[in-house]
């Protein structure tokens, strides 16, 4: 059984925390949970809200339709009522969060000493949030007692949290960066690491310069932004391209063209990481679909700069740096040696001492031996996992995609004859992934609106991918499983 | 046995340039400063785009010519970096004062401890001879035929306000240039130095070496920030009139701690 919590309030009413409480509160008794953010690009009132999914099997995205309506302020109500189920239950009549906390807790038979622990480790008014907690967990009548096995090895964890462990793991000295959401929670995060710097500078440009200044003396950097910062730092990424410096480069997409919409979700960047900066060079672009393999993909990202001297890319967004899941299984990390000694750079062609050169016959090698390091590129990622299958592989039916589509998709086609492709490797492109699609009735599903993984697989492959059969999504919104399960039905062959 | 600093590459800056003026100056004095071949590895330069940055090919030591305006972040994460490194950055007027303008301003403020250059020529050379942002007004040019309406900026004043710790302006002269470097690595922090240098095609001296006079003979104190900010009004960057002076010398020096040391 999976149950939707949305719980809604104003910017400061504390509905993430609670969110999170409750989150921590379902994983330590053995649930699996999975929650998503909706906010807007404002400090105190608003609307924002939560929605907090979780069943005793593995959950990796939300519904439409909502279990328990959770309502911190009216508007909530007002907004929300239309998506809740006929046997939904709305909390409502009080306006601190942790009262909620203790009703939901009771709710589904949850122990109090864990969310008492909590409370005390949060310290912010403690003894009001622990009374608060009390009244509601004495209030509530009703009890869901399903669920009461105990589990010590879930992990919860969001998108962002991922791309900092993993970058951690490949012994990062510094990140640098300029605030821009969705990816700014990641210098909070490497901020309270030992031995990492979390540099934040003037701008982009500044960013992604001195984040090459660190890396041509042998530090482990990576720089992270959003669209219209990564624009700003293409110009110094192409210098990479051609002074062969090694950098990891974070982009967290959110909508645009220009500023778009700042707080919500998007994967309109994918041709933007294919092909940023001027000039013939290979971009190396990884995509993870959760938490896991954002550990994982930052790890390999940081390990295939420093063997191969170029810029890679891991390209996430709103949806999966903000959402949190529960992941069950470990994630297996490579050991990063920094190769790369100060030597004589140059943003310019250059001869054997790397002074500037024009003469036709070295930059011909030049670009000959990059072009080389590329196809050693292609070779070198076949030790890594570039695509994965998942759902019914014998089907005729296969979905496509990449990102952070993966959890609506698996928690969707469960019950459905077809399989999925998620796509981790978009540069390079694996070669097995033309034998995998061949002669497949193929259904793509992107949170864009214009199709550029359906693009991408025709330059690489040949196949075309029927309009009709292409799911998108560019609300801004992620997808939700049970409509997008209606849309995939529809379909099926 | 001295230090070689010298290249196989043949400059290809205009016969007569002032910039082999700047060269000498810097490898002078690199090569009293490094004390043997090994110590080079702890020297490091960073040059912009522009005919400055040639200099880059004509001095023997590590480092990147990066791209234009980015001279300075590209030198601040190589000190966080390694901040034994010696670090020296090159730039010209439009890679300092247009395109990379606010990150100058910004380095004045973190103090990391890096030696600046500024190759002021008042013209984009290169690009054979368009104004920059302190170019003097009344200019002319392919570009601006009717001649340049704004008035130019005062780095020196800009350097002053920004809180940078070391301003100074030398002559395109080799001695200058030594004698401010020496200065300049005696402190611990940011040192905006200040090269006027004419260009023989583009933007040739106008009578500005004989204008200039030396701040240490007129009793300046470097630890007075009005006293320096009165020099730094002295020369507008105009064309000089009989009253112009143009100060050359130490404007400012101050402590404060260098950004590399909030390095974990």
């Amino acid at each position: 059984m999976r149950y939707n919590i949305l719980i809604g309030g104003e910017a400061g009413q504390g509905p993430n925390i609670l969110t999170q409480v409750l989150g921590e509160g379902l994983v330590k008794n053995g649930n699996h949970v999975f929650y998503s953010r909706n906010y807007q690009s404002l400090i105190r009132g608003g609307h924002n809200f939560n929605i907090l999914t979780f069943s005793e099997e593995p959950v990796l995205s939300n519904d439409s339709k909502i279990d328990i309506l959770v309502c911190l302020d009216n508007k909530t109500e007002e907004i929300h009522k239309k998506n809740l189920k006929k046997e939904g239950i709305i909390l409502k009549g009080n306006d601190s969060n942790m009262y909620y906390a203790g009703r939901i807790f009771k709710l589904f038979c949850l122990d109090f000493k864990l969310l008492e622990n909590r409370l005390k480790e949060i310290g912010n008014k403690f003894k009001e949030n622990l009374s608060e907690a009390k009244k509601g967990y004495e209030e509530e009548t009703k009890t869901v007692c399903k669920i009461k096995k105990q589990s010590e090895d879930h992990i919860f964890l969001n998108g962002n949290q991922g791309i900092s462990e993993g970058a951690v793991k490949s012994n990062i000295k510094f990140y640098y960066a300029y605030p821009m959401t969705p990816a700014t929670p990641i210098m909070n995060e490497l901020a309270s690491k030992k031995d990492v710097n979390v540099i934040e500078l003037e701008n982009e440009i500044a960013v992604i310069n001195a984040g090459i200044g660190s890396s041509i003396v042998g530090k482990n950097v990576m720089v992270g932004t959003s669209g219209g910062g990564f624009d700003l730092m293409t110009e110094a990424l192409s210098m990479t391209g051609v002074a062969e410096i090694p950098i990891v480069v974070y982009l967290s997409q959110r909508p645009g063209p220009g500023t778009g919409v700042a707080t919500s979700t998007s994967q309109g960047d994918l041709n933007l990481a294919l092909n940023f900066g001027h000039g013939e060079f290979f971009r190396i672009v990884l995509a993870p679909g959760d938490p896991k393999e954002a550990q994982e993909l930052t790890n390999q990202a940081f390990y295939l700069s420093q063997k191969y001297k170029t810029p890679s890319i891991i390209l996430g967004d709103k949806h999966l740096a903000e959402s949190f899941y529960t992941i069950h299984e470990k994630s297996s990390f490579i050991e990063i040696k920094n190769k790369t000694p100060l030597t004589r750079y140059n943003s310019y062609e250059k001869d054997e001492f790397g002074s500037a050169t024009e003469n036709p016959e070295i930059i011909k090698k030049n670009i000959e031996k990059r072009n080389a390091k590329a196809k050693e590129i292609k070779i070198e990622s076949k030790k890594f996992q570039n695509y994965k299958l998942f759902g019914k592989k014998d089907s005729k039916n296969l979905i496509v995609s990449w990102g952070s589509t993966k959890g609506a998709i698996i928690d969707s086609i469960k019950n459905l004859n077809c399989g999925f492709l998620q796509i981790l490797y978009l540069e390079p492109f694996s070669e097995k992934i033309k034998e995998e699609i061949l002669n497949k009735n193929l259904i793509l599903i992107e949170n864009n609106t214009s199709s550029p993984l359906s693009e991408l697989i025709a330059k690489k492959t040949g196949i075309f991918i029927d309009d009709k059969n292409k799911i998108l999504r560019y609300d801004g919104n992620p997808f939700f499983a049970d409509e997008l399960k209606y849309e995939i039905e529809k379909r099926l062959k | 046995m001295p230090i070689n600093l010298s290249t196989n590459t043949k400059p290809t800056w205009c016969p007569g340039c002032w910039n082999f003026q700047i060269l000498a100056g810097v490898k002078n004095f690199l090569a009293k400063k490094i004390k043997n071949e090994e110590d080079k590895k702890n020297y490091a330069i960073v040059t912009g785009i522009g005919c400055h940055a040639k200099i880059f090919d004509y001095i023997n030591l590590n480092g990147i010519n990066s791209l234009h305006g980015r001279v300075l972040p590209t030198a601040l994460g190589m000190k966080i970096g390694n901040p034994k490194l010696n670090i020296i950055g090159f730039s010209g007027d439009g890679d300092a004062y247009a395109e990379g303008m606010e990150h100058l301003v910004h380095a004045a403020r973190y103090n990391a401890n890096i030696k600046y250059l500024v190759h002021n020529n008042q013209v984009f050379a290169l690009t054979v001879g368009q104004p920059t942002p302190v170019t003097e007004t009344g200019f002319k040019d392919k570009t601006t035929p009717q001649g340049v309406k704004l008035s130019p900026i005062n780095p020196i004043k800009l350097m002053l306000s920004a809180g940078a710790t070391f301003v100074a302006r030398v002559y395109a002269d080799a001695k200058q240039i030594e004698e401010v470097l020496n200065e300049a690595f005696k402190h611990n922090g940011f040192a905006f130095i200040e090269v006027i240098q004419p260009c023989l095609i583009f933007h040739p001296d106008k009578n500005y070496k004989e204008k200039t006079y030396f701040l240490k003979d007129k009793k300046h104190d470097d630890k007075n920030f009005e006293q320096a900010m009165k020099r730094a009004q002295e020369f507008d960057y105009l064309i000089p009139t009989k009253k112009t002076k143009i100060p050359l010398g130490i404007f400012y020096r101050e402590k404060r701690k260098a950004f590399e040391e909030n390095i974990k």
